[in-house]
């Protein structure tokens, strides 16, 4: 079943004063299937962003439909968006965005606490999270004092609280050194094993070859896709890298 | 060359694209040259000088001279920091590309002489503009008529110039220290830097608690007047230190305490405001403390001295129970009867007649009151267990006849009974004894009761009147103080009112005054003869009470600019501090609605805990403060609890303003994000 479903996807900004109007999106369709983990890559510029802000319903699209669950976004109403995204989306970014003014426990259960959940049941889920991301140690130690990775491995627990239908991932890895970049991806992976649905928006090709499948967004819409099929990560990167290459090549002529 | 344009161009593009910081500051250099250059023309104004009472007044204006002068270096330097700190980055950046830290000393040098050059001339010049009115505000509050004429202080000008000079010296030998203390890579994170988690210091909290307590209970528990006065400035110390304590320490350590309670802590309300609170408190704790010290010193400041010079007229009367009062050195009625006729003679000459007139036969002793026992010999103190300053006290006796005569009542006594009146103290025992003369059982202790009696108002310590059965006891007990003390004090007073032109009842005073010396003089009459007129201190008495509310009002004025500026300060900076937490937040899932409301909560706590807190201390000086104008000769309670209320009230309300005015500053850093 679709756990999401992105149909005809339309997205145009008007400069401030009314003036030139720029196309971010011109028509976006893609589904994702329950507990699939998708890659979404493309240049700067390509609309990765705006396609992201739209998933997560920071944004509305000019035109077309985003569905989660068979729900439509654009008809949640705007008093319970917050609510609606803090109870099915889960965040991580590219520059942690832990709050500085909470210790690493606190900030994990942030989103549990503005959900109203009682500090038992915030416990009881930490528990489990916690040992399967090794930040059990981090706990009590505050956000400016523990690395990188720590920091985007506290960033995953936070998301994964809230037992969210999607994971959506924005360059999770942008801010990482190559090491931690390596146990984050092993981690998504597991935690996509475990049955998570995750979205990623990257243009790093290492990370993109650690999901099921990748689709490449140019000039706002999507031009491609890769199935990993049965090959493996090595395999996946350099079938993705050849994507690329054609992409900016020869991309015109395809 | 061009070059020195150019560092000058720098400076002035600096301060002019953080006119948001600046222009505050440049503001207060302005007011505070305005306020000190005024200050000291009034000090130095022959206008003044010429008004009666002008001298002392300008004795207590140049005293506060020098406190606008030293609070002015202690303040630039305050808010300084904070503008050096602001601009750390932009240092940072043009250290990176490619000044050297002399060409930032330049920078800052010019900045420094633009902002000091626009602070003196327009300091100056809106000093000079308002003296004139301050003069007359000051001519209004003597009584007299102010001069049309117009004067600038050259002196004052030289000493402002001189004091701010060297103030924006300091201020820029401290930030090129700064600069040079500093690498690129700091300069450019400087903002950044140091936001650790405070810890919760629970020692220092309980400390600040502890000193705020003992303060508090210092101020409630005084009774004595002179005690007050001695302790005020200990309580003041202790009270400064506390708030210090509390606000730095004492609030951080409550935020950690309401973590730890789980089940409140994490609650949608309470979470994200507890826990920034903290930070908070860490980050302002101390300027919140200086805004509530400021508010304090404000509120004391203007109650008591608008209390004083409303009470003038009061504590006059205090002083001069009668508008002339003579006393004789005797109590033999045929000498001062004849002092008495004299007076009545000069009044015929001049077509009066005393009204209101009193007359009573006294004695005066001082000594030390242990317990309820008045030691006359200072030798014997060191039997006992007796503080030197509050034990010191002023007995008067005085015979039961003329108690009942003067003040018409009918009280009677028993051998060995006295009737007992406290002036600025308060006496609990049954009894009362002399020593080497013997007890008196206390049949009555009259409140409200004592006779008028001048010197006992102007006197700082407390005052005890005796009434005894008769006569006989009041010439024993001066025997014994003759014998002990070798000094002789039996006294006969003798007042009166008077309606007439203040000039006339002048003329009068001094008329009786000559006639009672030629008296002592060629006709032998023995006793000494003193003569006070009312209206001879009125002036004196004016000029020192409306001098220090005049003070009052300016320094009043100077700590609420201070205030405003601090509080302005820290909006802004935690508006760039919030700036980067509102995004966050956002993305986390906390709507808008969520999280405006907790930042108002935040920031509402944050700037009323000073307002709330200088209440409280308020309340709490309030006794002291009383106690000590009760000893400047003030008795009116009432007065002073209205001028104390409405003054807080007024300041609440001015509070409430600039914290309106100012947050709207912070929202549109936080919105701009």
């Amino acid at each position: 079943m679709a756990i999401l479903e992105v149909n005809h996807l339309k997205k145009i900004y008007t400069t401030r004063f009314g003036g030139a109007q720029v196309t971010a999106l011109r028509n976006v369709n893609f589904t994702v299937e329950q507990g699939e983990y998708v890659a979404i890559m493309g240049e700067s510029g390509s609309g990765k962003s705006t396609l992201l802000n739209i998933l997560a319903a920071l944004d509305k699209p000019t035109a077309g439909t985003v569905l989660l669950e068979g729900r439509d976004l654009s008809k949640v109403k705007e008093t319970v968006l917050a609510e609606f995204r803090r109870d099915n989306l889960g965040f991580v970014f590219q520059d942690f965005n832990l709050l500085d003014t909470f210790s690493v426990e606190d900030n994990i259960y942030l989103p549990m606490v503005l959900a109203g959940r009682s500090y038992e049941e915030m416990k009881a889920r930490l528990t489990p999270i916690a040992s399967r991301l090794a930040i059990t140690e981090l706990l009590k130690k505050y956000p400016y004092e523990i690395s990188g990775g720590q920091k985007q491995r506290v960033a995953v627990a936070r998301a994964l609280m809230m037992e969210p239908k999607l994971v959506l991932a924005d360059e999770p890895t942008g801010a990482l050194d190559s090491r931690a970049t390596d146990e984050l991806l092993d981690l998504f992976g597991q935690v996509n094993r475990d049955g998570q649905t995750i979205l990623m928006v990257t243009h790093s090709v290492k990370a993109a070859s650690h999901a099921d499948r990748v689709l490449f967004i140019k000039d706002g819409e999507v031009f491609h896709q890769i199935y990993r099929g049965n090959s493996t990560n090595q395999e996946l990167y350099q079938k993705i890298s050849d994507a690329l290459t054609l992409l900016t090549t020869g991309g015109e002529q395809a | 060359m061009k070059k020195r344009g150019f560092y000058r161009k720098l400076a002035v593009s600096g301060i002019y694209k953080n006119k948001k910081n600046y222009l505050p500051y440049i503001l207060t250099c302005v007011g505070m040259v305005m306020m000190y250059y005024i200050v000291c023309f009034l000090a130095d104004s022959p206008g003044v000088a010429s008004i009666k009472g002008g001298e002392i007044m300008q004795m207590v204006l140049s005293l506060g001279g020098w406190v606008i002068g030293i609070f002015a270096v202690i303040f630039l330097f305050y808010t300084n920091s904070f503008l050096i700190r602001r601009r750390k980055k932009e240092f940072g950046l043009y250290n990176i590309l490619g000044m050297g830290k002399r060409n930032l000393f330049r920078i800052l040098l010019w900045e420094n002489v633009i902002i000091a050059a626009i602070a003196l001339l327009a300091g100056l010049f809106c000093g000079i503009l308002f003296s004139k009115l301050a003069e007359l505000c000051m001519a209004r509050i003597l009584g007299a008529e102010g001069s049309m004429t117009f004067y600038i202080s050259l002196a004052s000008v030289r000493g402002a110039v001189i004091l701010f000079a060297v103030i924006f010296l300091i201020l820029l030998l401290h930030g090129s220290r700064e600069i040079y203390k500093a690498n690129p890579v700091e300069l450019l994170h400087s903002e950044a830097a140091g936001e650790r988690p405070p810890k919760a210091r629970f020692l220092l909290a309980l400390f600040g608690v502890a000193l705020l307590a003992g303060a508090y209970y210092l101020a409630v528990t005084i009774q004595d007047p002179v005690e007050a006065m001695l302790l005020f400035f200990v309580a003041v110390v202790m009270v400064i230190l506390g708030t210090y304590l509390l606000f730095i320490a004492g609030s951080v350590a409550l935020c950690r305490l309401l973590q730890k309670k789980k089940k409140y802590y994490y609650k949608t309300n309470h979470f994200v405001s507890v826990s920034s609170m903290a930070f908070r408190m860490k980050r302002n704790g101390a300027g919140l403390a200086s805004i509530c010290i400021l508010s304090t010193m404000v509120l004391v400041m203007l109650s008591s001295t608008i209390c004083l010079f409303i009470g003038t007229e009061d504590m006059l009367h205090e002083r001069y129970p009668r508008d002339i009062v003579i006393q004789t050195d005797s109590v033999d009625p045929k000498e001062y009867g004849r002092v008495r006729q004299i007076a009545a003679e000069v009044l015929d000459s001049h077509g009066l007649l005393g009204e209101n007139a009193s007359e009573y036969r006294y004695t005066y002793l001082d000594g030390f009151l242990a317990e309820d026992q008045l030691l006359l010999d200072r030798q014997e103190m060191e039997n006992f267990d007796i503080n030197l300053t509050d034990s010191l006290r002023e007995v008067y006796v005085l015979p039961l006849e003329d108690y009942n005569r003067m003040m018409g009542t009918q009280y009677s006594l028993a051998p060995g009974e006295a009737l007992l009146a406290c002036k600025k103290m308060s006496y609990q025992y049954d009894t009362f004894s002399i020593k080497g003369y013997g007890t008196f059982t206390i049949k009555e202790q009259i409140t409200d009761g004592a006779p008028a009696m001048g010197s006992a108002m102007a006197s700082i310590v407390g005052s005890l009147f005796l009434v005894v059965p008769s006569m006989d006891e009041v010439n024993g007990i001066n025997a014994l103080s003759k014998e002990v003390r070798e000094y002789y004090s039996l006294r006969c007073w003798y007042g009166f009112d008077l309606s007439c032109s203040d000039e006339e009842m002048q003329k009068v005073a001094e008329e009786i005054s000559a006639r009672n010396g030629d008296l002592r003089e060629n006709q032998g009459f023995a006793p000494d003869v003193m003569t006070e007129c009312i209206e001879r201190d009125r002036a004196e008495f004016y000029a020192t009470y409306g001098g220090l509310f005049f003070l009052g009002v300016l320094l009043g004025l100077v700590f609420v600019i201070a205030a405003v500026l601090i509080i302005y300060y820290k909006q802004v900076s935690e508006g760039y501090e919030d700036q980067g937490r509102f995004a966050i937040m956002k993305k986390v899932g906390m709507t808008d609605r969520e999280i405006k409301k907790s930042i108002n909560s935040q920031v509402l706590t944050v700037f009323f805990l000073p307002l709330l807190m200088a209440g409280v201390h308020m309340a709490f000086a309030f006794p002291m403060l009383r106690l000590v104008m009760m000893l400047l000769g003030l008795v009116n309670t009432w007065l002073a609890v209205v001028t104390a209320v409405v003054s807080y009230l007024i300041f609440a309300l001015l509070y409430v303003l600039v914290y309106r005015g100012t947050s709207r500053t912070y929202y549109g850093i936080v919105r701009n994000h």
